[in-house]
């Protein structure tokens, strides 16, 4: 069989090589190259969703054979209904950003070849299924991510890098020590995920620290959430989330929120929730207060920027909190919901994260408000329309306005959650974000788009036609989304289904 | 000569063999015009290291005693030669390439290293005593003379000075260890200690534990452990940097090795699943395991304030030392076969790390953070290397210092008894990625001050590979490491 997978995983790495090979001083081919080693897996990736099983929850385009044999480790790869909305996300994403990256001038090829190399771990985390081939992915990513920022981002980039490769190293090596623990305390010693997932054999088992008899699974299960929820980021482990986000070139941080934050929360759903299923059952209240703590904390943040980058970083944040609750409510829609929500996230943030960017190449300055206490912008409507247009849509999306693509996952999550009698006061509370999300996603839009022009931006350029290319597939997304979500809800019908009867 | 003899002398061999080329070195810088001896006591040098290897491969593969059971030829010993005759061929190739070694003095330096390399083949199979006193003293002393190598450089000499007195301190230590332990049992032989400790039935007097606790002092000055590990960087940072590259390698492991030897067969014994066990009353593991965490947390934590990156390598390989001795901990296959992957690892790794810094200290005539400022701009394979040789030193996955922590916490983990240490060793790879990200910082996210077009010798370029690769593909497939560690612990008398 074709192996489709490892063929999306690595080509872009095949990319990488052949950037790094080309002669020095053309940047353009090394930019063709880039484009052509994202867009294959954009190709296979419309072949994947055109192929994909629908009806079944077992894996798929499976590849496994044997790779460290005396620790029984696994070259497993493969996809279900959770994996796939994620990786057809992250092929698209990254072919775009590719394109979005045009302007970058300085070290073309290193930049390039980085970002190929981040595709390849991003690919791979979302279809490894073996729990040590998915941390080696996972943390692969990490480096490319850390010269991504460190070099092409702005003026604090060395501190948002440092602080970028902190948190997550320091969730990492607690997965690892769970990885290892999961490994030598099942029987047999296994990292497949599948076989992990199977026997529920770590309950009631404990072991000692300090003297103390702790139970296995629930310290299992929060060494993962711990590694997961610094990457969604959970509060309050988020702080390196604004940092990264606002020092990272546009592309990155496109790439970091509209995929990186996901991995955290497929994460959770591949791991703590169908190997750990009692402990997380356990954890479930304590889940949704992280959640709706996120999506309030998240809005409180967004309004108080003045800084056009940050608010949509806290948007992130605050979104990622409706996925959490989504999570957390264990029924059929709520999870279903807070897929939808990853995927939808992740275009419209996506969206976000260009237009500001757009923004920034023009006039070199994001504020909303200048730090003097004058306008930044104001008024530009006016003289830049399509932009406008185009932000209004992705502003729109992303606070749930109906028709649009946000709108039915968040429905979806408190539907879920307020199905569930135990969660109904933290949905009263939890709406409340989609309130705050429309009061700061307009008022931004009102200080920076309406009112009286100022001057200091009568010339500014309209979009061109590059920047519409990067955004106009995200647009169709979220529109036809918006009006008719079952093309991603189908894809992980069944997988949601079949993971929810361990919590019935 | 008697069979026996003969038989001893065969197993004897690859440091024979070494002996014989330092001979050769002799009559071959005679005969070679001064001018024209650059590389030629390199080449012997390596030749000769990979003679030894080659013997070393022949002599027996069953384990046993000789030269009256004063040394032992087993698994253990048989990694340890592989493992330093290999740093010494590289780290001879890399003394080469470095203008801190003066082209008049080549020859020396490659004699002194020999030297080194034969007593530590001793340090790693003694199996007595005093064999493994003399073993120490030979590795010690040259090492004095190698970290003075810059004859007309103050801190150089300092650093020999500094590591003499510290030295002499710990060999007293030891010696006094020694004596009391031969008080007390009666013996020099391991064996014998072994068989008079277990016959005590841990009726162990005081005066057993002060010996022991002499005894670390000496071993631990060796493998530069806590408490001893205080002339590590002011050493590391005065010597040469290639003698350095030595020191962070070869004495260590061949500490490393006496360490190992002395703690599986003199204090504990082999049980029938093939791990091993303390003898009843003496109880080490937890002793272990404190001076494991204390050494990793003092190697990271003062390894954050430094600015020089040989004093930072310095700590750093302090707290690797940490990382190792947890694979001691548990005293079963699986924590010594993480030891032996983490020293092949360390080995390539650290040798890399300490090259790219000598290669950088040529050029600037200096190893400050800000010596490496844009190196990675300007020598891109300089620059890669490093990286890969930092990432891995931090435990980042593909690289095979992360296989290296994952087999020690793995090892750990099992035991289930010190998951506290588990924890501490995690938290502490954290913080060495603090100090191991700056030096990169420097190298690609700094801008170089001026504009220079630098390029990388042919020479360091294709060693610098040639450690790297094996960096990553350890870090990709370890299969082979892990039988042939099998095979070396099946071996251990």
């Amino acid at each position: 069989m074709f192996p489709i997978l490892s063929v999306m995983t690595y080509i872009p790495l095949l990319g990488m090589v052949a950037v790094l090979a080309t002669p020095r001083n053309n940047p353009n081919l090394v930019r063709w190259i880039s484009v052509v080693a994202t867009a294959i897996p954009l190709a296979l990736g419309v072949y994947l969703y055109m192929h994909f099983d629908r009806s079944t929850a077992s894996m798929q385009f499976v590849e496994q054979f044997d790779w460290i044999k005396p620790f029984n480790i696994q070259y497993f790869m493969g996809i279900d209904g959770l994996s796939v909305p994620m990786v057809l996300l992250t092929v698209l994403l990254s072919f775009l950003c590719v394109i979005a990256s045009w302007g970058i001038e300085d070290g073309v090829k290193g930049y390039y070849a980085m970002f190929l190399f981040l595709e390849t771990g991003m690919m791979g985390v979302f279809c490894a299924l073996d729990f040590f081939l998915f941390f080696l992915f996972w943390e692969i990513m990490l480096l490319p991510m850390y010269f991504l920022i460190g070099i092409w981002g702005g003026k604090e980039k060395v501190y948002a890098a440092i602080k970028f490769f902190l948190y997550t190293l320091f969730g990492s090596v607690l997965m690892l020590l769970v990885m290892v623990g999961m490994y030598y305390y099942s029987e047999p010693h296994t990292f497949n995920l599948l076989q992990l997932a199977q026997s529920h054999q770590f309950v009631g088992k404990t072991i000692a620290l300090f003297g103390h008899q702790l139970p296995l699974d629930k310290l299992f299960w929060i060494g993962l959430f711990i590694g997961f929820a610094i990457k969604v980021p959970v509060w309050p482990f988020h702080t390196w989330l604004p940092w990264a986000h606002v020092e990272a070139p546009t592309a990155v941080s496109v790439i970091l929120a509209g995929v990186l934050l996901k991995m955290g929360t497929y994460g959770i759903l591949r791991m703590n929730y169908p190997i750990l299923p009692e402990a997380t059952m356990w954890a479930s209240n304590f889940m949704m207060d992280l959640g709706v703590i996120n999506i309030l904390y998240g809005a409180f943040c967004a309004m108080a920027q003045k800084d056009l980058k940050k608010l949509v970083a806290y948007s992130s944040v605050s979104h990622m909190g409706y996925v959490i609750v989504g999570m957390a409510s264990f029924t059929t829609a709520g999870v279903n919901g807070a897929v939808l929500q990853m995927f939808n996230h992740g275009t419209s943030t996506a969206m976000l994260f260009l237009l500001v960017g757009v923004v920034y190449d023009r006039v070199h300055h994001r504020w909303i408000v200048k730090p003097d206490g004058s306008k930044g912008f104001g008024g530009i409507a006016s003289v830049v329309p399509v932009y406008t247009g185009i932000m209004a849509i992705g502003l729109f999306a992303s606070l749930g306005l109906p028709g649009l693509s946000g709108f039915i996952s968040e429905a979806l999550v408190f539907l879920g959650a307020f199905s569930n009698p135990k969660f109904q006061t933290y949905v009263v509370i939890g709406s409340l974000g989609i309130l705050l999300g429309a009061a700061y996603l307009l008022w931004m839009f009102m200080r920076v788009f309406l009112g009286p022009l100022n001057e200091e931006h009568k010339e500014l350029e309209d979009i061109n036609g590059r920047e519409i290319f990067t955004l106009a597939p995200l647009c169709v997304l979220v529109i036809v989304l918006g009006v008719y979500p079952m093309p991603v809800l189908n894809l992980m019908g069944s997988t949601i289904a079949k993971l929810l009867t361990l919590f019935s | 000569m008697s069979a026996e003899t003969l038989h001893n002398i065969k197993l004897f061999a690859p440091e024979v063999c070494l002996t014989l080329f330092l001979c050769l070195l002799f009559i071959v810088d005679g005969l070679i015009p001064k001018s024209r001896t650059n590389k030629v006591p390199m080449m012997v040098t390596i030749i000769a290291c990979i003679a030894a290897v080659l013997l070393t491969c022949k002599v027996g593969t069953t384990s046993e005693a000789y030269f009256g059971g004063m040394l032992v030829n087993d698994g253990l010993t048989k990694f340890f030669r592989y493992f330093f005759f290999f740093t010494a061929a590289v780290s001879s190739y890399v003394a080469f390439g470095s203008s801190e070694i003066e082209n008049r003095s080549r020859m020396e330096f490659s004699l002194l290293l020999i030297c080194t390399t034969i007593g530590m083949g001793i340090m790693a199979g003694a199996t007595h005593l005093l064999v493994l006193y003399m073993g120490i003293e030979m590795v010690s002393i040259i090492s004095f003379v190698m970290a003075g190598f810059k004859r007309d450089n103050l801190r150089s000499n300092e650093a020999s000075f500094k590591y003499l007195v510290f030295g002499g301190v710990a060999s007293g230590l030891m010696i006094y260890g020694f004596s009391l332990l031969y008080g007390l049992t009666g013996s020099l032989n391991y064996p014998q200690i072994t068989a008079y400790l277990s016959s005590t039935q841990g009726n162990l007097g005081l005066v057993f534990w002060l010996s022991l606790v002499l005894i670390y002092g000496g071993l631990a000055y060796k493998i530069s452990a806590f408490p001893m590990h205080f002339w590590a960087p002011d050493v590391y940072e005065g010597a040469p940097t290639p003698v350095a590259t030595f020191f962070s390698v070869g004495p260590k492991a061949a500490g490393f090795a006496a360490f190992l030897r002395m703690v599986l067969t003199v204090f504990a014994a082999k049980t029938a699943e093939g791990n091993w066990q303390m003898l009843p009353g003496i109880s080490l593991t937890s002793a272990i395991a404190v001076i494991s965490a204390l050494t990793m947390v003092v190697g990271n934590l003062s390894a954050i304030g430094q600015t020089n990156v040989k004093r930072i390598l310095a700590y750093s390989s302090i707290a690797h030392v940490g990382y190792m001795l947890m694979g001691l901990v548990t005293l079963d296959r699986s924590g010594l076969t993480a030891i032996i992957f983490y020293l092949i690892a360390y080995c390539a790794m650290n040798i890399g790390a300490f090259w790219v810094v000598g290669v950088v200290s040529n050029l600037r005539g200096r190893e400050d953070l800000d010596a490496f400022r844009g190196m990675g701009w300007s020598m891109p394979v300089l620059g890669t290397c490093m990286g890969v040789f930092i990432f891995s030193l931090t435990g980042i996955p593909m690289f095979s210092g992360f296989i290296g922590k994952f087999l020690i916490f793995g090892s750990v983990i099992k035991s289930g008894g010190f998951l506290w240490l588990a924890l501490l060793g995690v938290l502490n790879s954290v913080v060495s990625l603090y100090y191991y990200i700056k030096i990169l910082k420097s190298m690609w996210l700094d801008k170089p001050e001026i504009a220079e077009s630098l390029t990388l010798s042919p020479y360091h370029a294709f060693g610098l590979v040639g450690l790297a690769i094996p960096t990553v593909v350890l870090g990709l497939y370890f299969t082979p490491i892990l039988e042939f560690a099998e095979r070396t612990l099946s071996n251990i008398l």
